[in-house]
């Protein structure tokens, strides 16, 4: 139990944990402090003035961000020698700041327009020049302005203690200072635009959504990123049935503060120009346009004349259309050769962890990243491939001291916040696990996350390793995109049904499928052609897809599928904390891929259920939940936007290990697969052509 | 041009030579002259004596800080945690910036080795064994001095390891900033000397707790080092005895303006400033009238004819309201614009602004550009209300006391000079234009 | 009898007395349509977006009198000024400012809200239309003209 102290903050008595800054005290309490340099979770300052109070028997007045609470303080916030002060510092602020609201992008969600709002003055006494320089680009997502910037370094230390990417810095002096990158004239960083988004005003802005809209005119749509496995929320803004820009302001999802440059910028594929928006039809070796009734009767004659079935799953649908993907499979086509592309070993993990009670999981979330006083990192490179995971393993070492220990195949950024770490040859990163056994044996709990790496009968030698540690230890797997695990919890694999049961028969998987002598396939969201070799015109094929990526082009039968922003469902990601993705907008012509499916099931007359395309994926998601083990949760936190864990523990799960079929795309921070070729803004920062994984990783 | 001691210290039958005592002496910078003059006897004596010996020495003698805060010296090195294992660090400030003020120079100009004795003596009071002589960018010349010193040292084995077989290890290593005020101040001063932005740190802690490198520093003026071989030699109370009961001690007195012999004087604290400017600097130029009084450096508040019997001493000047401050005495006549001073007071103020918080950033440069126009005959019945609110604006609000130190000669400024702003209004030209 | 002929001849003859004053006074009812109507200077017609001394666009996409609409009948595109296309001197210009006369009221909150004076009444009020579509006015039909001796762009 933490010790309380007690305080007087305008006379009233309050309460507060011993050591808090009197700021967040005050905030804690329902009193605003206000303040520009003072972020929660990064380094002090005390540069903006703007949080001085007056305390008791100091000749000065104190701020309130560097100084804690103490038993019987008696502080004032709100008497008149504040309320000058506060103006003052305001009026300071506005000499040098344009008031160039009316065309700033800020203008309307300034934290500067708020406070002088509520503590300015309405004038200034200010009448001399203001300084002026030019607006700098540095880079194609962030844009500086020079005279617009306060000054607070929140930028700075957000790059430098949050990212640990150090790429910002402060240049002159005076009323000349200013932020530079460090390389001069141009950033080279991770291109994250968190400085944008911690930036009080409009002095950092986004290349992406600079003066093209104001901040009132959008409708706010917070849903998880398409893109990797992490599952951050985005807070899209949409104007027009157009996403203006991609944000964290609302900052209530997993991620906290964070988002990368994929959550981001990495929405534009939804407004790609490759987009496909009309159905296609297969005509003398040709892809053609036709309608959407032309195509379904196309599509269901064609499965229909098949006598044997293949279908591939995606790993960004939502779990609704992956649930009804393998029960369109397997009741409707009666196929048992089902599959997706698989990035890690969820079944072996799952089975290894048998008979371990549901509470307290030995699966652990997101949050026990953050909250672990120890991490193993087995394999993988956070930094890029789960840039969230990384950045709660750099805030847990930075703020709570956690201790990390890596085994990893080559040197990662990661190593620069870890206690120990050990470069292992492929395959042996077990046994190079005895090294930190000592270390490990001393943490109170540690949580183990590993990346395809360890996969099939590793997974059973770590978890045994797991087990000889004396705390609760708690595993996680990394998996590449947005609903990769929802792909394996959905039940599409060959061998495993939703929920990790057993599928009544089992079948071929994705490689043998594609190799075997199936006379239809359905592939639904996925690229299978990149990797593997198919035979065109060989068997039938129909596709969902939203642009004409390779495996489209061999298709018979193309359906424009809608996009992870343009559908509502629910996505599980790799921690297997399962999030409501809310539509955000909607695009002509595309179909979500829910409807397709059930589109094509109605051409094909089976019953399976979920008729109407307005409510069906509300009802799809009852029957996962009546149905899938570990998905039986609480819909009002799903629906209220919260993350919430299935823990999908409970007995052995029998399944064929295929380790050869797990690996990563190994995406990088400005990759993200196939989807990621249509994110201009990702291929347009420079440093997308230089990154890349270190050899050896994810494979 | 590096000038000659005679022009810098004209010298006075009023002055108590302590400290520059060798400055006289033929080659007084070397080594050689240094010893032959009780060099590093000081040094011998307190390496025989206990740490808490030295600093109750340093206590008895009453030495103040004489780089303007005037905190007691010996109560500083005393805050050093003694249950500490981490290195702990002596650094010399020797940023010596404050308009008005060139004392620190000439100590290093003609005795440097006093200076580096004075930090040994530290470092056996605290067991540090490294110590830093920060010395400000624009005294380019004096680091080669300095280090020419050093160098000596470690040459005769005065510096080094097991300095002349005594088992104590000591090394010193002259460090030049880049020209920046603002890193006068002790603790952006540690940062500028870490190779970071010379701007201040968030205090407590301390620098005496967790200074240069986190680790337990002490950090002293030049003069202040260099008191202490003398303290340490004749005896706390007789350097005591020396001052005023409050203000032991002899300090170095920068006279500039308009007198008659402008320079370094050694005064013993408690003189009055009459005799100061009277008798020491021989009076004022052309026999004109004292208008204004600046104690301490520019960044003091300013004193009137009215206040010229106040005591020069740490105590008496506070009474005034105002700070003896680092000794740079600027004695203004009657013909000055003070409008002009605070112009000129305030342009430094806004170029050595620092930038890190908001007050003093744009506050400075606020005043320096109203200042600018008020002068050129621009200026407003208002902005005379301005200038004085802004500077109160500032008072106490910035992070460091660079702001206090702009405000307060404006705040003075406006209080005992009105007359001169009420003139430059209505588009006046300046009345003192050519009366110099 | 005899009185109340009096008394109506009379009141005949003081009205006929005012009308015949009348017929002699400059008129005041306006020929329109056959002659142009006349308005006072805050008459509240179709919008005109000024530009200023040099020809740009003084509009700069600021949003506030869409924000300030209460009939929600502005619509504005924004887009980013280059060195090669500068439409108006701020950042920004709206590349399209709808406005619908449909839904229109003539209230003024634009004019009040806008902070370059950009969006000012004209005069003009003839628009009424047997098409809806038609009274969606672009922002080319609501631009003021290029001053005489703007500098060509």
């Amino acid at each position: 139990m933490p010790e309380l102290v007690k305080f007087k903050l305008n006379d009233k008595e309050l309460t507060a944990e011993k050591g808090t800054l009197l700021i967040e005290a005050a905030r804690q309490n329902g009193v605003e402090i206000p303040a520009f340099c003072y972020y929660p979770g990064l380094s002090l300052q005390a540069a903006c003035r703007m949080c001085l109070v007056d305390i008791e028997k100091r000749p000065k007045l104190a701020t309130a961000c560097t100084e804690p609470v103490m038993e019987g303080m008696v502080v004032w916030s709100d008497n008149e020698k504040i309320h000058t002060a506060r103006k003052t510092t305001l009026e300071f602020l506005l000499t040098n700041h344009p008031l160039d609201c009316p065309v700033c992008d800020k203008g309307g969600e300034c934290e500067l327009q708020d406070m002088v709002f509520r503590y300015g003055a309405g004038g200034s006494r200010f009448v001399e020049e203001k300084l002026h320089v030019p607006e700098q680009k540095w880079s194609p997502v962030v844009y500086y302005d020079a005279p617009r910037c306060i000054l607070c370094y929140r930028c700075i230390r957000i790059c430098n203690e949050g990212m640990g990417v150090g790429a910002l810095g402060l240049n002159y002096r005076g009323v000349n200072s200013e932020i530079v990158p460090n390389k001069g004239d141009h950033l080279e960083c991770e291109e994250c635009g968190m400085c944008i988004d911690i930036c009080p005003v409009g002095a950092l802005t986004s290349g992406a959504y600079r003066y093209q809209t104001r901040p009132w005119e959008m409708t706010y749509v917070a849903t998880p990123c398409a893109h990797c496995g992490d599952g951050c929320k985005v807070t899209l803004s949409v104007r027009n049935n157009q996403i203006m820009r991609g944000n964290n302001r609302d900052a209530s999802g997993l991620n906290g503060e964070f988002l990368c440059i994929k959550g981001r910028y990495g929405y534009d594929f939804t407004h790609s120009a490759e987009r496909i928006t009309k159905p296609r039809v297969r005509k003398n070796d040709e892809l053609v346009e036709c309608t959407w009734t032309e195509a379904i009767a196309a599509a269901a004659a064609g499965l229909k004349a098949a006598k044997t079935h293949g279908v591939i799953g995606s790993t960004h649908t939502t779990n609704e259309e992956n649930f009804f993907l393998q029960k369109f499979a397997r009741q409707g086509l009666k196929t048992p050769h089902i599959d997706h592309r698989r990035s890690a070993d969820f079944p072996a993990l799952m089975d290894a962890l048998a008979g371990r009670p549901a509470t307290p999981s030995a699966l652990a979330t997101s949050r026990d990243v953050l909250e672990a006083p120890a991490v193993l990192l087995i394999g993988n490179n956070p930094t890029d491939q789960h840039p969230m995971l990384a950045w709660n393993i750099r805030t847990a070492v930075r703020l709570r001291k956690q201790h990390l220990y890596i085994v990893n195949r080559a040197s990662i950024p990661l190593v620069a916040q870890a206690e120990a770490a050990k470069i292992a040859k492929a395959g042996e990163e077990i046994e190079e696990l005895e090294r930190f056994r000592d270390a490990l044996a001393k943490e109170k709990d540690v949580v183990i996350i590993f990346g395809s790496e360890v996969k099939g009968a590793d997974i059973t030698k770590l978890v045994a390793f797991g087990d000889t540690l004396p705390g609760h230890t708690r595993y996680i797997a990394l998996a590449d995109n947005a609903n990769s695990r929802g792909a394996v919890d959905m039940g599409v694999l060959p061998d495993l049904g939703p929920g990790y049961q057993p599928a009544a028969q089992a079948g071929m998987a994705l490689d043998e499928m594609l190799a075997g002598n199936l006379e239809a396939f359905l592939i639904v969201g996925a690229n299978p052609a990149r990797r593997y070799l198919i035979q065109a015109g060989k068997a039938f094929v129909v596709v969902q897809d939203m642009f004409l990526t390779e495996t489209a082009q061999i298709a018979d039968v193309l359906l424009p599928s809608a996009g992870p922003y343009e559908k509502g469902g629910t996505v599980t990601n790799t921690y297997g904390e399962v999030q409501r993705q809310k539509l955000g907008l909607l695009v002509n012509g595309a179909k979500t891929d829910l409807e397709i499916l059930s589109l094509i099931a109605r051409a094909m007359g089976f019953d399976l259920g979920a008729a109407n395309a307005a409510t069906q994926s509300n009802e799809v998601f009852e029957e996962i939940r009546r149905s899938v083990k570990g998905y039986n949760i609480a819909a009002a936190a799903l629906w209220t936007g919260s993350a919430v864990p299935a823990v999908t523990l409970n007995g052995a799960v029998p399944h064929r290990d295929r380790p050869d079929l797990i690996a990563s795309s190994n995406d990088t921070l400005f990759t993200s697969g196939t989807l990621g070729r249509y994110c201009s803004a990702l291929s347009a920062v420079a440093e997308a052509k230089e990154r890349k994984n270190p050899e050896g990783i994810g494979k | 041009m590096i000038y000659g001691l005679r022009d810098l210290m004209p010298g006075s039958e009023h002055e108590v030579k302590v400290i520059s005592r060798r400055f006289d002496l033929p080659n007084s910078a070397s080594i050689d002259t240094y010893l032959a003059n009780e060099g590093y006897q000081a040094f011998l004596k307190a390496r025989k004596m206990t740490q808490d010996e030295i600093i109750e020495e340093v206590k008895k003698s009453g030495l103040r800080g004489r780089g303007g805060a005037g905190f007691s010296t010996g109560m500083k090195w005393s805050f050093v945690p003694k249950n500490i294992q981490k290195p702990r660090y002596i650094v010399c400030n020797a940023d010596e910036s404050e308009p008005g003020t060139c004392k620190d120079r000439l100590l290093m100009q003609f005795d440097p080795h006093e200076i580096i004795e004075g930090m040994m003596i530290a470092g056996l009071a605290i067991d540090a064994h490294k110590g830093f002589i920060y010395i400000r960018g624009e005294y380019r010349f004096l680091i080669e001095i300095v280090e020419k010193a050093i160098d000596e040292a470690y040459a005769r084995g005065w510096l080094g390891k097991n300095i002349q077989g005594t088992g104590f290890d000591f090394d010193c290593v002259a460090h030049s900033g880049a020209g920046a005020y603002e890193c006068g101040e002790e603790s952006a001063l540690l940062e500028s000397l870490e190779g970071k932005r010379g701007i201040p740190r968030i205090r407590p802690p301390f620098p005496a707790v967790a200074g240069l490198y986190q680790s337990p520093t002490i950090l002293n003026n030049v003069e202040t080092f260099a008191t202490v071989p003398a303290i340490i030699l004749k005896g706390g109370d007789w350097y005591h005895a020396l001052g005023t009961p409050k203000n032991g001690g002899t300090k170095l007195t920068n006279i500039s303006g308009h007198v008659k012999r402008p320079g370094c004087y050694e005064l013993p604290l408690g003189i009055s400033l009459r005799k100061a400017i009277y008798e020491v600097a021989g009076g004022m130029e052309g026999d004109k009238k004292i208008k204004a009084i600046i104690p301490g450096g520019s960044s003091t508040p300013m004193l009137v004819p009215d206040q010229l019997d106040t005591p020069m001493d740490f105590d008496s000047m506070a009474k005034q309201g105002t700070f003896l401050g680092s000794g740079g005495l600027v004695v203004m006549n009657e013909d000055t614009c003070m409008v002009e001073v605070a112009l000129r007071v305030m342009r430094f103020y806004s170029h050595e602004s620092c930038g890190w918080c908001i007050p003093c950033r744009e506050g400075t440069t606020w005043l320096k550009k109203m200042l600018t126009r008020f002068h050129a005959g621009g200026g407003e019945e208002r902005d005379i209300n301005l200038i004085n609110e802004l500077a109160q604006a500032m008072l106490g609000r910035t992070f460091c006391p660079l702001g206090d130190a702009a405000a307060m000669p404006m705040i003075s400024a406006v209080k005992h000079f009105r007359a001169d702003f009420e003139a430059h209004l209505n588009g006046n030209k300046c009345p003192y234009e050519g009366r110099q | 009898m005899i009185s109340d002929t009096l008394n109506t001849a009379g009141a005949i003859a003081k009205g006929m007395a005012t009308t015949l004053k009348e017929l002699f006074q400059p008129t005041i009812t306006e020929d329109y349509p056959f002659e142009p109507p006349n308005f006072e200077g805050r008459f509240r017609g179709v919008h005109v977006l000024q530009r200023d001394a040099n020809g740009l666009e003084k509009c700069v996409a600021c949003f506030l009198c869409a924000a300030a609409c209460p009939s929600n009948c502005i619509y504005i595109e924004a887009t980013e000024n280059t060195g090669d296309n500068r439409v108006s001197a701020g950042d920004r210009y709206a590349k399209v400012y709808n406005i619908d006369y449909n839904r229109c009221i003539f209230c003024g909150y634009c004019v009040e809200a806008c902070p370059t004076d950009a969006i000012t009444h004209g005069h003009d009020f003839e628009i009424a239309s047997y098409e809806t579509g038609t009274l969606v006015y672009r922002k080319e039909q609501l631009l003021a003209k290029e001053p005489q001796g703007a500098p060509a762009k």
